[in-house]
């Protein structure tokens, strides 16, 4: 079976996998939310994570970025295990994320949030900070020049100045990309990133996708329930159920795998089909 | 029975109502297609060179005003008003970075003044320290304390940090500020000024110049990644994680950066009168900062800095006001006597009307003239629309 861009799916669960989680599970009271998920991305791929609505996926995320602590399981980044490492610290790692409701200070700016967003990569301490010391405001500059840089990229710089809830909600989704852009990530997370788009957009967020990831040298792992989007776009693909992983492989492949297309479309979907 | 009913009602009110909404639907999605297009957009207006320099102008002799008050002032009532109105300013500015910038809650903050000041009056008056390592060691206490409170904000949230800084504030009230050791019971503990600032004129300066010097730490801390991570952080703490801002310590860090103001400010509150009475930091002086920093208008610079001045100074206004003239003979009558009265009721007016109709507390109010200041037109900053963008939207 071949991959989407013609090559053979890399090779998995051999241990050089840049993000690789193992035997996942976490349980809040008597509810088991993940049971035994491992998951592997290798450098450059996108991979994506679908699965019905209460699949686990948003549970996944948070586990992977130190926001959940899972109860069983390992989290591994580039050969580091980050499973008890709170979140900003995983950030400094390389680990970027989205979330399904636009990550961001909604009341504040496009450029005020690209600023928080460069968090990490400012180096002065809070005493400088406050005190605004030369080498602060020239840093600060650094910052701004940076932030205006991916802004043209994204085709936002227009938007800079505006309140980011006042923007169309597809606007809010890629100042969110550009804001986790700003802090420099290798690895990111995406949580639904074409919730609220037209399947137009979500076909010009693929490219924009495939883009950053030649530009940017980026690795990719996204919930995603645009299945063309999937198809096109994505190496490999993880699909959840009820916590556990129900299927994984080729997007190809998971298209037609009979289990997944009963669980998204109801138990006689394959005899429909 | 529907059909008669329908045609009864006066020139079909509901249909035009949803076609007016419908409108504004479609013209909002209009705007937002207008938005995706990128047609070269009309420059923003700037003001001539003539309106630069009526800027420039009306910014001096504001500046002028205020910092030209006390030599306007001659006596001593008066200029003891306006150094309060310095002190407020600095807490008004301290309350603002935890209400205003963190989010958090603070109905203790007359604690946080409090150990300031008595710890001021305690280093000149038992250890015979300098002036400036009171007012140093002051800002250290109040932060101390106030990086305590912030433990406990750190686990809890709304109304409960709400009941829990009531609470440290009452605590302190009975315990801390009820130890003779410490406040020399009923007497107070002296906190005589230095040689250079035993002029009340002087003193209204220095106290100028910590408010000067509080202002400059509060836009640069806007300004740099500390503020910015506060800001996150009140916004959604998640998506500040995830950031790479940790979290909890900027938390901590905003209750220590209001703290040191508190301190402060409380250290020149016992300088002011040269003695601390622990009589003075009572729930409602706690009450009194919370709102004047709230009818300023939290996260707001300047509202809070007018706020603040004109709660510290609102006694004075209204003994001024019915000393003489026809608020004497108001006076006159039965309750309206008890000025003392007064302040109180004023304040829960003005908060009631903040909440009500400016949530953005007086910088809302100033806003056209705030902005104007800053390079805009004076019509940019009305309720709602301006007469240029569509005319119907603007309210009275």
């Amino acid at each position: 079976m071949s991959g989407p861009n013609g090559s053979p799916p890399p090779a998995r669960g051999d241990g050089g996998a840049m993000l690789e989680v193992r035997d996942l599970g976490i349980r809040f009271g008597g509810l088991q939310a993940l049971g035994g998920v491992s998951v592997d991305v290798n450098e450059w791929e996108i991979v994506g994570l679908i699965g019905p609505n209460g699949a686990g996926k948003t549970t996944f995320f948070n586990c992977v970025m130190g926001v959940y602590s899972p109860t069983s399981g390992t989290v591994r980044y580039r050969d580091t295990e980050i499973t008890k490492l709170p979140t900003h610290r995983r950030t400094t790692l390389g680990l970027g994320r989205t979330f399904q409701n636009v990550g961001l200070a909604k009341r504040l700016t496009v450029m005020e949030n690209m600023l928080i967003a460069q968090h990490t990569k400012a180096a002065y301490g809070v005493l400088a900070g406050v005190l605004g010391t030369p080498a602060v405001l020239a840093e600060e500059k650094l910052l701004r020049r940076n932030a205006m840089e991916i802004l043209d990229f994204m085709g936002l710089a227009d938007h800079r100045g505006e309140i980011v809830s006042s923007l169309p909600y597809g606007l809010q989704k890629l100042s969110e990309i550009s804001a986790v852009l700003a802090g420099d990530p290798d690895f990111l997370l995406l949580d639904e990133p074409t919730s609220g788009m037209s399947p137009e957009e979500a076909h010009v967020f693929g490219d924009l996708l495939l883009r950053l990831r030649t530009d940017l040298n980026l690795t990719v792992l996204m919930i995603e329930h645009h299945v063309p989007l999937v198809v096109r776009v994505c190496d490999y693909v993880y699909v959840l159920n009820f916590g556990t992983l129900l299927a994984e492989g080729a997007p190809q492949q998971i298209q037609r795998h009979p289990e997944v297309v009963a669980a998204y479309l109801g138990e006689d979907a394959d005899a429909a089909s | 029975m529907a059909t008669p009913r329908k045609k009864k009602t006066p020139a079909g009110a509901p249909p035009v109502e949803a076609n007016a909404a419908i409108a504004a639907i479609v013209a909002e999605e209009e705007a937002a297609a207008m938005a995706h297009v990128e047609v070269s957009k009309p420059k923003p207006w700037t003001p001539s060179k003539s309106g630069w320099i009526a800027r420039r102008g009306v910014a001096v002799l504001i500046a002028a005003i205020v910092l030209g008050s006390p030599a306007l002032v001659e006596n001593v009532e008066n200029l003891r008003a306006i150094s309060l109105a310095m002190i407020y300013v600095i807490v008004g500015l301290s309350i603002n970075i935890l209400m205003g910038y963190a989010g958090q809650i603070s109905l203790g903050h007359q604690a946080f003044v409090g150990v300031g000041a008595f710890t001021a009056a305690l280093v000149v008056t038992k250890a015979q320290a300098p002036f400036f390592v009171a007012l140093i060691l002051a800002g250290v206490i109040g932060a101390v304390s106030a990086f305590l409170l912030g433990m406990v904000a750190l686990r809890l949230k709304g109304l409960y940090l709400a009941l829990i800084t009531l609470a440290y504030g009452a605590v302190a009230e009975f315990t801390i500020f009820a130890t003779p050791a410490i406040t020399g019971g009923g007497a107070g503990v002296n906190a005589v000024r230095p040689s250079f600032l035993v002029s009340e004129r002087t003193f209204v300066y220095f106290s100028m110049v910590v408010v000067a010097g509080a202002l400059y730490i509060d836009w640069r801390l806007v300004r740099s990644k500390v503020g910015r991570a506060i800001f996150a952080i009140r916004e959604n703490e998640l998506a500040a994680a995830s950031f790479g801002i940790n979290v909890t310590s900027y938390k901590l860090i905003a209750f220590v950066i209001s703290g040191i103001f508190a301190g402060v400010a409380g250290a020149l509150f016992g300088f002011r009168v040269e003695s601390v009475d622990a009589a003075n930091f009572d729930f409602a002086l706690g009450l009194t900062f919370v709102l004047m920093a709230v009818v300023g208008g939290l996260g707001s610079r300047v509202g809070v800095f007018i706020g603040s001045a004109f709660f510290a100074i609102l006694d004075l206004l209204i003994h001024s006001l019915f000393g003489s003239g026809i608020g004497h003979t108001i006076a006159k009558v039965g309750f309206l006597k008890q000025l003392e009265l007064y302040p109180g009721f004023i304040g829960a007016v003005l908060l009631l009307l903040t909440l009500t109709l400016y949530p953005g507390g007086i910088a809302q109010q100033i806003k056209p003239i705030t902005g104007w200041l800053a390079g805009k037109r004076l019509k940019d900053h009305g309720h709602g629309v301006t007469i240029r963008e569509g005319g119907a939207g603007v309210r009275p």
